[in-house]
């Protein structure tokens, strides 16, 4: 699908888009906000950091739901990611890591999320377990066993700080006006997540496994006429969901630098957003990881209005993304789910 | 099922319903105890795994949860709001509507109840009248902030089709982070170096019978059951009940009853805010009597889930089932201050609990595979 093609199909989602940019662009000049000082260069490259992790998780969940499973548990996916991270982490570089020890904890803690995310799978298609319920009950263990682990490590819900990623500067393409300092000149993660992202879309609409992958979602008994296992497909589209998640927080904790774990832990419902980002991104890769690019540039406003010297609470200003996320779920939240969505298949051998 | 229409059928189909009935409660029970019991095991293992004692751990969580007086209406406090919660959760459930906001809604609820009971006061006269007075008050406005607070993802679910799940869990953070800047700024107590409200009167309080300890009273536990017995009977005995389930199961058949479906999410979500915003009033006039940041309250309102699900979504199974959760946390307590194991596995070991309850499938295997009572299923 093209991006021309897309935006034909959803005129109402891309309208809608328009209209919400009016909107601000409106409210900034009646309240007479310094634009300047607000739309910086650092808050856009900061907003591309806050939506890599929120990106990576809806991609995840986007190809879940795609195949037919409902993950809701990304957030718990999350938080696993990121403590595992931080203590994978901790173990190879002891107090003081190093880049590459960071490196290793990021790929480290995907893989713990991948043998978290295989018993997962199997109960919610072997054992047919109820896909909102056993999604909601990788939540409560993220947040449970991630401050756990914290404490058995650490002996404290939160870590002591460990280290952050280095920027990555790219030679001459770095050099280029605004889009170098934003993609070419910081964290390599985000570059990593907008690789991904393109991979994801590429892969679901133009490869044969995509195909495969969608079929499992709208329509399951032709993809078994054809000789495909249904379960198979779903299986792999729940483990890289989870796998993508834990990905998504071990980011997180790779540009925080230090793992939190007290209340929501530090995910903070970034999974759930994630969630929204796809929905939001029509089960899009590129248009997920653009809403999450929405939700990360919110997260990012507080930092703005501070150093703008707008007087509004960070309190309140740090529920700005939530807010926006029941905006949009209520304009675009009857997107068209796959049909085959929460409901275990039984191949008729 | 041919010509039901002699009595003598009827009769022998009544009785196989009923035989079904019993096979279906008896393999919930069944369930709820087999995920329990999994689950503990399993935080046994890990508990003994991360270098602990596993004995001890087990020894800890039952001197903690009934071991004594003090144990025990430390316990009953907890389950009492367990039981609230679940019951709150489970109405919504039991239609179909994923209420996951019960958390914000009690915190919505129970900040009501304290600003409500500040602001009536100099208006009422001092001492056990002007308290019953304030109680009641204090009560109403929290039933009417949590029904209104969860009235609100109810009317979106119901006219714009929108995802309750995620907007209910929005709506926790954003009752978490307003409430907590409330507390913070506009209703602090003065003089208070934390940040909370001011105290509520000394004689507005739930009577100290039985227990006499500050936070727990036995009327407040009264409350919960008549709470979760009225609501039982409301769903199961009369119209209005039937008409909230079927709306949440079977839209088209509510419909053809004439009952408007999407009327009856936003009733079912209002009542079942309004028995969160109880359980929130309950939790600031019995234990607190001021109201703090709820960033650091427990997280009552998402345990209620596994409250209500354990009883399957039934208010009166939510007693057991609270009573069960008022004893893990309160155990929590128990080891956070007399040992060194993490308290957070409790946590942990209610979402395997959650976990085990939503893949009933994997039980059933197992019975069959273990020629446990697998016969007749």
């Amino acid at each position: 699908m093209s991006m021309a093609g897309y935006a034909r199909q959803n005129r109402l989602r891309v309208g809608g888009g328009v209209a919400l940019v009016a909107l601000v662009v409106l409210l900034t000049l009646l309240l007479d906000l310094p634009v300047d000082d607000l739309l910086t260069i650092g808050f856009v490259e900061r907003s591309f950091q806050a939506a890599a992790p929120i990106a990576l998780a809806a991609i995840g969940g986007l190809y879940a739901e795609k195949s037919g499973v409902f993950n809701i548990g990304l957030e718990g996916f999350m938080i696993f990611g990121a403590v595992n991270a931080a203590a994978v982490m901790s173990i190879v570089g002891g107090s003081s890591p190093g880049q590459i020890d960071l490196w290793i904890a990021i790929f480290g803690s995907a893989l713990t999320t991948l043998v978290y995310a295989i018993p997962f799978a199997v109960l919610m298609i072997r054992y047919k377990a109820d896909q909102i319920v056993a999604g909601l009950a990788v939540w409560f263990l993220g947040l449970g066993f991630g401050p756990f682990t914290a404490v058995i490590i650490w002996g404290s819900t939160n870590s002591p700080g460990l280290t952050s990623v280095d920027d990555l500067t790219v030679p001459v393409l770095s050099d280029i006006p605004v889009l170098g300092p934003i993609l070419f000149d910081s964290s390599p993660l985000v570059l990593l997540t907008l690789i991904l992202a393109v991979a994801a879309w590429a892969v679901l609409f133009h490869t044969r496994y995509g195909y495969w992958l969608q079929a499992a979602g709208e329509n399951p008994e032709a993809l078994d006429t054809a000789g495909v296992s249904v379960n198979r497909v779903r299986y792999a589209a729940v483990i890289f969901s989870g796998v993508m998640a834990g990905l998504g927080g071990a980011v997180l904790l790779a540009q925080a630098g230090s793992f939190t774990g007290t209340g929501q832990t530090m995910v903070g419902g970034r999974g759930w957003i994630g969630i929204v980002a796809y929905l939001f991104g029509n089960y899009n890769p590129i248009g997920a990881a653009a809403a999450a690019l929405l939700f990360g540039g919110l997260d990012m406003l507080q930092i703005q209005f501070q150093t703008a010297g707008i007087e509004v609470p960070n309190r309140l200003v740090n529920l700005f993304p939530y807010v926006i996320v029941i905006a949009v779920l209520t304009v675009w939240g009857s997107t068209r789910v796959p049909s085959a969505v929460g409901e275990s298949y039984e191949s008729e051998e | 099922m041919s010509d039901a229409g002699s009595s003598r059928d009827s009769g022998l189909l009544d009785r196989i319903a009923a035989r079904l009935l019993d096979a279906s409660v008896l393999e919930r029970l069944a369930i709820a105890i087999a995920s329990t019991g999994l689950a503990l095991l399993i935080g046994l293992v890990i508990v003994a795994a991360a270098g602990y004692d596993a004995i001890q751990f087990l020894g800890y969580v039952l001197e903690g949860s009934f071991g004594d007086s003090s144990a025990i209406s430390r316990t009953l406090k907890f389950t009492t709001l367990f039981i609230l919660t679940g019951v709150a959760v489970a109405i919504a459930f039991r239609a179909g509507i994923f209420n996951i906001g019960v958390q914000g809604q009690f915190v919505v609820g129970g900040f009501t109840t304290v600003i409500s009971i500040l602001w009536l006061a100099p208006m009422v006269p001092e001492g056990t009248v002007g308290g019953i007075i304030l109680l009641l008050f204090g009560f109403l406005a929290a039933a009417v902030a949590g029904g209104a607070y969860a009235a609100f993802p109810g009317a979106l679910k119901a006219y714009t089709n929108t995802n309750e799940i995620i907007t209910t869990i929005m709506l926790n953070f954003i009752a978490i982070g307003a409430v907590g800047w409330l507390v913070e700024g506009p209703f602090r107590g003065e003089g208070q170096a934390a940040a909370n409200t001011e105290r509520i009167p000394e004689y507005v309080s739930l009577p100290q019978i039985v227990y006499d300890v500050p936070d727990f009273s036995i009327v407040g536990l009264a409350v919960a059951l008549v709470v979760a017995i009225l609501i039982s009977v409301v769903l199961v005995r009369t119209s209005f009940g039937y008409d909230i389930v079927t709306s949440g199961y079977q839209e088209s058949a509510a419909a053809y009853a004439g009952v408007d479906a999407k009327r009856m999410i936003v009733v079912t979500m209002t009542i079942s805010g309004m028995v969160a915003g109880i359980a929130g009033a309950i939790f600031a006039i019995m234990i607190q009597g001021y109201y703090s940041n709820p960033g650091g309250i427990a997280t009552y309102g998402y345990d209620a889930i596994a409250v209500s699900l354990l009883a399957a979504n039934n208010p009166i199974g939510a007693i057991p089932a609270g009573l069960l959760f008022g004893g893990l946390d309160s155990a929590t307590s128990y080891i956070g201050l007399s040992s060194n194991i993490p308290p957070e596995l409790i946590d942990g070991i209610v979402g395997l609990v959650v976990l085990f309850v939503a893949a009933p499938e994997l039980f059933r295997m197992a019975a069959r595979r273990t020629g446990l009572g697998g016969d007749d299923r």
